[in-house]
């Protein structure tokens, strides 16, 4: 919350100034004007810094599925816990600990006594499978992770992938008549990986941005001065960091180690080509394939419960938080029922933490 | 959905540099940019995913600044 | 409002973290001892730092405190000297003098003899910076396999006059950081995640800092274990407070900072070890810190507190933009995250 990402100072005069032209903006649409902030990291912005209160009634800041601990299908999560149930060590990210599967989380597994190392950089995974030759990194994230777990199926990880490419999931969403989006935030850092060319082909007002409040309101801004002028542009306010070609030797890393594969993603659905398979090449670092029959009969045991969770239609921004029959009343962060309420970025979890 | 941060590279070897993240010192892994020392880079999972340009750190004030001048004919 | 309570039949490592779940099995483990809380009503402040005995013209201040930490080493510090601080912090935030500690080792078989002595001697190096004796102690030993190296529990008794309560915040008051925050946490998680810097450890005895400006204060807390949220929220609700904190004021140093965003952890619960945070009358607030700057010039105001309807108690945050959040009770564990 202290600004780091940028070494700029965050000053209340330029959000000021800043707001003054949104309202100004605001006032001349005048219709409900829908903006799409994809990036978990985003709302978490918008959240901190009560963003939403800031700006003027008629524009909504909506939360979308950029929250990749949130999407990972519930199958993922049920085959992870059981490889670990079953005697395999774990290294995951803390991030996918709490996420409830169909019946428990990797932290319930842990409290059986299931090895489940948490790690900060897949480095230590590496060194972890020095000593357990028979671990299993679970591989969750966008094109910003993905990276690492490509680097690190070339020096032998083994690898349970539930990486998803993100720009999939954008054009899935803009085909979905039930959504109604006025234009998009786009992720700053998976965009820092695949540069601007991937969002062209999106006829929508979308801006790239930073995560200081600034880089947010900056955004708004050029969207709604996009929308007054009927335009349907890619911008970036984000290029201190974010270059048009993107991190070349990143993409690359991944193609070398993945290719595209249709993927589920929780509550909204499968996704076509929206998953990140390792390839052939590598499958001896892939897991889904040596523990083939280990997880085919996990996955048939296993019986996923109806709830009343509604966290797909919260990523997909149709409906809010307080909408979700068991947002507070049952769901809270210290018993989530669903992943929006899990992730610090999901945004069930946001709500609560933020709403009073 | 990925925190990023920026940090100082202070010195490299090989793949690995020593990064100042204001004070903390951490190793980070350089293979993915190009970077040479006294470069800001952008840190996830202790990798670097891209560099800061810290002359254009301020670029949303440009942005702000052009709108101004398309817009209003002035400047701020 | 929080929603239906899970019914654990196990215990779980969040119970121990200093967060929502850590309250909600200390009430469970209370509501199990009703003769026991029955034979107690001479005793106060049983909710509270310290228990609290009324002698006449002194109050006899009692608390106890167990020690299981890993690493048992960590830049400047350990077990040992954890062990002593805690307890005589406890006391000394309560308004007590502390007046004797006990120690109650239980070791693994096959420890090093040499790394246990190290404790001890860190435990006489409190004691002499102190001027708290330990005057009675216990050691056990027991297989390997069945600990996890060493445990450590002390206890302690003071002496007080006046006895400074959690639920003393009064609306108007200054809340005062005695220098910067969380640098015992990120000692630790530095070590951990092999992250180099200067902080070290801020562990060290209280008892003679807050005795020099114990008049002054309403209320008082060390905020170890679940950080600045996790107590300074306990004060919030016990006073019926609302507490706003402001971010240019905030106590920890860049560093902190800097390592909670890289690490994905919430900086407001990174614990401190050597440091309380109290709520002062406004006239009495300068006083109070030209005292204290006589020992960390890092002692400074953080924010103030309001009166509160029952419903909007708790700490909040005035950011730099001038939005208003909250400062959420911490959850359990401090885990890195990617997103």
């Amino acid at each position: 919350m202290n600004p780091t990402n940028t070494l700029m100072n965050i000053s209340k005069q330029n959000t000021e100034k800043i707001l003054d032209e949104i309202k100004k903006l605001a006032k001349s649409i005048g219709r409900e004007t829908r903006l799409m902030g994809l990036c978990g990291t985003h709302s978490q912005t918008i959240a901190q810094y009560g963003l939403k209160n800031l700006l003027p009634r008629n524009i909504k800041l909506v939360a979308g599925p950029g929250c990749p601990v949130c999407v990972t299908a519930r199958e993922d999560i049920d085959a992870v816990i059981g490889l670990a149930l079953a005697g395999m060590p774990l290294a995951v990210y803390g991030d996918t600990l709490a996420v409830p599967g169909s019946t428990e989380s990797l932290e319930n597994a842990r409290q059986k006594g299931a090895d489940i190392k948490i790690i900060y950089s897949i480095k230590e995974a590496l060194k972890e499978q020095k000593i357990k030759p028979d671990l299993v990194f679970f591989g969750v994230g966008f094109e910003t992770t993905a990276p690492m777990t490509a680097w690190a199926i070339k020096q032998g990880l083994r690898v349970y992938s539930a990486h998803k490419f993100f720009p999939p999931a954008m054009a899935a969403l803009l085909k979905n008549k039930k959504i109604k989006i006025d234009g998009l935030i786009d992720p700053g850092h998976v965009s820092a990986i695949i540069g601007e060319s991937p969002y062209k082909k999106f006829e929508i007002p979308q801006v790239i941005t930073g995560f200081e409040p600034e880089d947010v309101l900056m955004a708004v801004l050029m969207l709604l001065n996009q929308i007054a002028e009927g335009k349907r542009d890619l911008e970036n306010e984000y290029g201190r960091v974010v270059k048009k070609n993107g991190n070349e030797k990143a993409v690359n890393l991944i193609n070398e180690v993945f290719e595209q594969c249709d993927a589920e993603w929780r509550g909204i659905g499968l996704i076509k080509n929206s998953g990140m398979k390792i390839r052939k090449k590598y499958s001896a670092c892939d897991a889904k394939i040596k523990y083939r029959r280990t997880i085919a009969e996990i996955l048939s045991r296993t019986k996923t419960k109806k709830t009343a969770c509604r966290c797909g239609e919260i990523l997909q921004g149709l409906i809010e938080p307080n909408q979700c029959p068991l947002f507070k009343k049952i769901c809270a962060p210290e018993n989530p029922f669903g992943a929006c309420m899990v992730s610090i970025e999901g945004t069930c979890n946001i709500e609560y933490k933020y709403a009073r | 959905m990925c925190l990023a941060i920026p940090g100082k590279i202070i010195s490299i070897k090989k793949q690995n540099a020593t990064v100042d993240f204001r004070g903390i010192k951490k190793e980070v892994d350089i293979s993915l940019v190009s970077a040479k020392p006294g470069d800001y880079v952008v840190v996830h999972t202790g990798f670097a995913v891209g560099k800061l340009d810290k002359k254009s750190a301020n670029e949303s004030y440009k942005y702000f600044d052009e709108y101004i001048k398309t817009k209003h004919g002035k400047n701020t | 409002m929080r929603a239906k309570k899970q019914n654990n039949d196990t215990i779980e490592l969040d119970h121990g973290g200093g967060g929502y779940k850590s309250w909600e099995l200390i009430e469970e483990i209370r509501g199990n001892m009703a003769d026991s809380r029955r034979l107690a009503k001479k005793w106060q402040n049983c909710e509270d730092d310290a228990a609290v005995y009324n002698l006449g013209k002194q109050k006899l201040v009692f608390t106890t405190d167990a020690f299981i930490i890993d690493p048992i080493f960590f830049p400047s510090g350990d077990i040992g000297k954890i062990a002593a601080c805690g307890t005589i912090n406890d006391l000394a935030v309560m308004g007590a003098k502390p007046i004797g500690l006990s120690l109650s080792i239980v070791i693994e078989e096959g420890f090093s003899k040499k790394d246990l002595l190290k404790i001890i001697r860190s435990i006489n190096n409190v004691s002499k910076e102190s001027g708290v004796p330990i005057v009675t102690g216990d050691t056990k030993v027991t297989e390997k396999g069945k600990l996890d190296k060493i445990e450590i529990t002390t206890a302690g008794v003071g002496l007080a006059g006046k006895i400074i309560e959690n639920k003393g915040i009064e609306t108007g008051d200054l809340i005062i950081a005695s220098g910067d925050l969380g640098e015992h946490g990120i000692a630790l998680l530095s070590q951990r995640f092999n992250c180099k810097s200067k902080i070290k450890s801020d562990c060290k005895p209280l008892n003679k800092e807050i005795g020099s400006v114990a008049s002054y204060l309403h209320s008082c807390k060390d905020p170890t274990r679940g950080g600045l949220a996790a107590n300074l929220y306990e004060m919030a609700e016990k006073s019926g407070a609302r507490i706003i904190l402001e971010e240019k004021k905030l106590p920890y140093k860049k560093e902190a900072f800097a390592l909670a965003e890289l690490l994905g952890i919430d900086i407001f619960s990174l614990p401190s070890e050597g440091r309380f945070i109290a709520a002062v009358s406004e006239g009495d607030a300068e006083k109070t810190l030209k005292i204290l700057k006589k020992n960390n010039p890092e002692a400074k105001i953080i924010g103030r507190a309001e009166k509160a309807s029952n419903k909007n108690s708790g700490v909040f945050l005035k950011t730099s933009i001038g939005g208003i959040r909250e400062i959420e009770m911490p959850r359990g564990k401090l885990i890195p995250r990617i997103c």
